[in-house]
């Protein structure tokens, strides 16, 4: 398997009022495209910190962060354009748009990348058919939706610029058991059958499970753990 | 392109929020409209006076010389005014006669002045006319003499044959002509030529004409103050008829005569011949570049003109009277504006505080899925630029219905005081009749029609113009880039990260 994300002794430190506060401490980390990568740890651990700094939406202290074997430049342009086509968040609280409806928010990525409407319809109603979100739900605003639902189109608009890599921030966090297990499984086939590169950090520690890598965070350190798989 | 696509479908989508935003817009900028129409308004209406109000000065003899002649002729008795008029030298005669007119030097120095746009000049004297009915006068005497059986006061020397001729250098140019109290139907008006010339041509009322049987070509026979026989008759022709459209007839009992009627206009030289005061006019009229002149002009009349008996009577009051009110309308609306525009600016500030920090999760979303700050910039802007033009449409239509009731409202207390002066500054308020001496304070340009002494009310004309719509395009850019400059500070501050870890 093609190493796909390349993670090299990064810090990340925070001012805090009691002091400075260590939230990545010397981290390093690798992705490899189809494999699932799964981060465990309490909260306060620093696993999501670690999670917006792969998706460059924190920058690091210190350290190096390669996307098939290169830089993720720090100039704005770059972020933005490695956002767009790199990568895919799923967040705990799903971060849609209420305003819009399922099917434009997955449109919103391809939107902003001036893909032509009728295509960024076409894609959307695809991905939003693959994630089991059926035409009338489609069409409706996402403040309608049950969380499942919303998760299910969440990970959809991750996928609306088929990015390298999916970085899912606690996907079952806010969900029932069930229908968490359905968002982990439709995480694990992204990564199994489109060949993504999916990085989950969870405190849920069922979800190492479906691993192909797994990782223990304490303090800002990270420690690989035996799966099983 | 899409951005903007993006920011009007938000804008459609958030209907109640936008609406309370965009009504207590609408409220404040209908009233900065509205202000700025009257502002507009005023500003243009005080321009239009200054051209026709300000820039007028006349030269005559003035009001307190002649009080001052009339109390010593007073103080004589009967006995002595007659002994003195019989006894006068034809010189003594001619000073009697010109005491209350100004010598033409004077009037003609005055108009070489630089500011001096048009001049003319002007006399107006009684004299005889042969063979002419002045149906008018005998209704008048009659009304008199009665009067006097009932114990009133005797007449003054009037009679039936006797008329005001009005002089001046060409007859398109009478004031009476020019305000529109008159109106000439038949014939024409004599030229500056026949001024020059001293061509002995006359101007007739309609009324007189008729009932004299007259008609544009005949002759009348006038005879020259002062002196009697052939030599003293001169044959003036009728070149023109006029009707007095303001006429305003006294009724007294069953008999009416309209005084305005027994005008004859000839040219200035005729009337100075016919009242034998060569060299002599009643006043030298000025119109002036502009009302700012005049100080400057009435400098050079007081240095170099003024001989205690002359006046340099002006419009300058009527001016500050009319205008007065329309500068303080016009401060009043700049300063509602001003404070209108600023509670715009104050609400869409807050309006865009509040939307934005109610949709700060968005923006790092937006952020996030790789929106570069511009995209978000724009969509934002649209948004705003859709709730300030749609307030402002509104506006415009509104304020267009209402500026001119705010204008009526603000110009209310100053108009009535207005009024209050412009009736005081015609003396007593009552009736003001003829061209009638030095003792009249009516200036020449305000023509010899009567007066009721109440004037007509001061009026602001709100129209909306072009200009306001600019305006309006101007003040929504200027809220716009107002409101935009909340999305804008928070957009480029924002670290998405941080606002997507709140739950």
């Amino acid at each position: 398997m093609q190493d796909v994300l390349e993670v090299r002794d990064i810090n990340k430190t925070f001012k805090a009022k009691a002091g400075n506060v260590t939230a990545v401490d010397k981290v390093s980390l690798r992705a490899r495209r189809g494999e699932v990568t799964v981060i465990v740890g309490p909260s306060g651990s620093g696993k999501t910190t670690l999670l917006y700094i792969i998706g460059s939406l924190e920058s690091p202290d210190s350290g190096e962060i390669n996307v098939f074997g290169e830089d993720v430049a720090r100039s704005e342009t770059d972020l933005i354009s490695y956002r767009r086509q790199r990568i895919g968040f799923v967040f705990q609280f799903f971060n849609l748009i209420p305003a819009l409806t399922g099917l434009e928010n997955v449109m919103l990525p391809m939107d902003l990348c001036s893909v032509p409407a009728s295509a960024q319809n076409d894609r959307a109603v695809q991905l939003l058919e693959r994630m089991g979100i059926d035409g009338r739900l489609q069409k409706a605003r996402v403040n309608k939706m049950s969380g499942g639902e919303k998760q299910r189109v969440a990970i959809a608009r991750a996928l609306a610029n088929d990015p390298d890599i999916i970085l899912a921030d606690e996907p079952t966090g806010n969900l029932d058991s069930a229908t968490g297990k359905l968002v982990v499984d439709i995480l694990v086939e992204l990564a199994r059958e489109d060949g993504k590169c999916v990085i989950i950090v969870t405190h849920d520690e069922s979800i190492l499970a479906v691993a192909d890598w797994a990782y223990h965070m304490q303090d800002g350190r990270l420690k690989g753990i035996e799966t099983g798989s | 392109m899409r951005a903007l696509k993006r920011g009007f479908r938000n804008f459609r989508r958030h209907p109640l929020r936008n609406l309370v935003v965009i009504l207590l817009l609408f409220v404040c900028l209908t009233f900065s409209l509205s202000m700025l129409a009257v502002k507009l308004a005023s500003d243009s209406q005080v321009q239009e006076v200054k051209e026709s109000v300000g820039n007028y000065g006349e030269i005559k003899v003035s009001s307190d010389y002649t009080m001052q002649v009339f109390e010593e002729e007073r103080s004589k008795s009967e006995s002595e005014r007659q002994t003195q008029s019989r006894t006068m030298t034809a010189e003594e005669q001619l000073a009697q006669r010109t005491r209350f007119l100004v010598s033409e030097e004077i009037t003609d120095a005055f108009s070489q002045e630089a500011e001096v746009i048009t001049y003319d000049k002007v006399l107006d004297a009684r004299i005889s006319v042969d063979d002419l009915t002045n149906s008018a006068m005998e209704s008048m005497l009659s009304m008199r003499e009665r009067n006097v059986q009932t114990g009133g006061t005797a007449p003054a020397a009037l009679s039936s044959d006797s008329f005001s001729f009005e002089g001046n250098t060409n007859g398109s140019s009478l004031s009476d002509f020019m305000v529109g109290s008159k109106k000439l139907t038949e014939g024409s008006f004599y030229s500056y030529q026949d001024y020059l010339k001293a061509n002995p041509v006359v101007i007739i009322e309609k009324t007189l004409a008729e009932t004299n049987e007259l008609s544009v070509g005949d002759t009348l026979t006038a005879t020259i103050s002062g002196q009697s026989g052939k030599s003293g008759e001169v044959d003036l022709t009728i070149i023109g008829i006029y009707e007095t459209v303001q006429a305003e007839e006294q009724v007294a009992g069953q008999e009416t005569f309209n005084p305005m009627g027994d005008t004859l206009y000839a040219p200035l030289s005729v009337v100075q011949k016919l009242y034998n005061t060569p060299g002599y006019v009643q006043l030298g009229s000025y119109y002036f570049d502009s009302e700012d002149s005049v100080a400057v002009l009435q400098q050079v009349f007081d240095n170099e003109l003024s001989d205690g008996t002359l006046e340099f009577a002006t419009d300058q009051e009527s001016f500050e009277v009319i205008s007065d009110p329309l500068t303080k309308v016009g401060k009043t609306s700049m300063i509602g504006l001003a404070g209108a525009l600023g509670a715009c600016a104050l609400i869409i500030l807050l309006a865009m505080a509040i939307i934005i920090g109610g949709r700060t999760r968005e923006l790092g979303v937006l952020k996030a899925i790789g929106a570069t700050n511009r995209q978000v910039m724009a969509q934002y802007a649209v948004e705003v630029i859709c709730i300030c033009l749609v307030a402002i449409i509104l506006a415009m239509g509104v304020s267009a219905m209402i500026s001119q009731k705010m204008g009526n409202w603000l110009l209310s207390d100053d108009t009535a005081t207005a009024e209050q002066s412009v009736t005081q500054g015609n003396g007593n308020g009552m009736p003001q009749m003829g061209f009638g001496g030095a003792m009249d304070s009516r200036l020449y340009k305000e023509g010899s029609g009567f007066s009721s002494g109440s004037q007509e009310s001061l009026k602001l004309n709100v129209v909306y113009q072009g200009s306001l719509f600019l305006y309006g395009i101007l003040i929504l850019f200027f809220i716009g880039l107002l409101g935009m400059a909340v999305p804008v500070i928070w957009i480029t501050r924002l670290k998405p990260a941080r606002v997507l870890s709140i739950e």
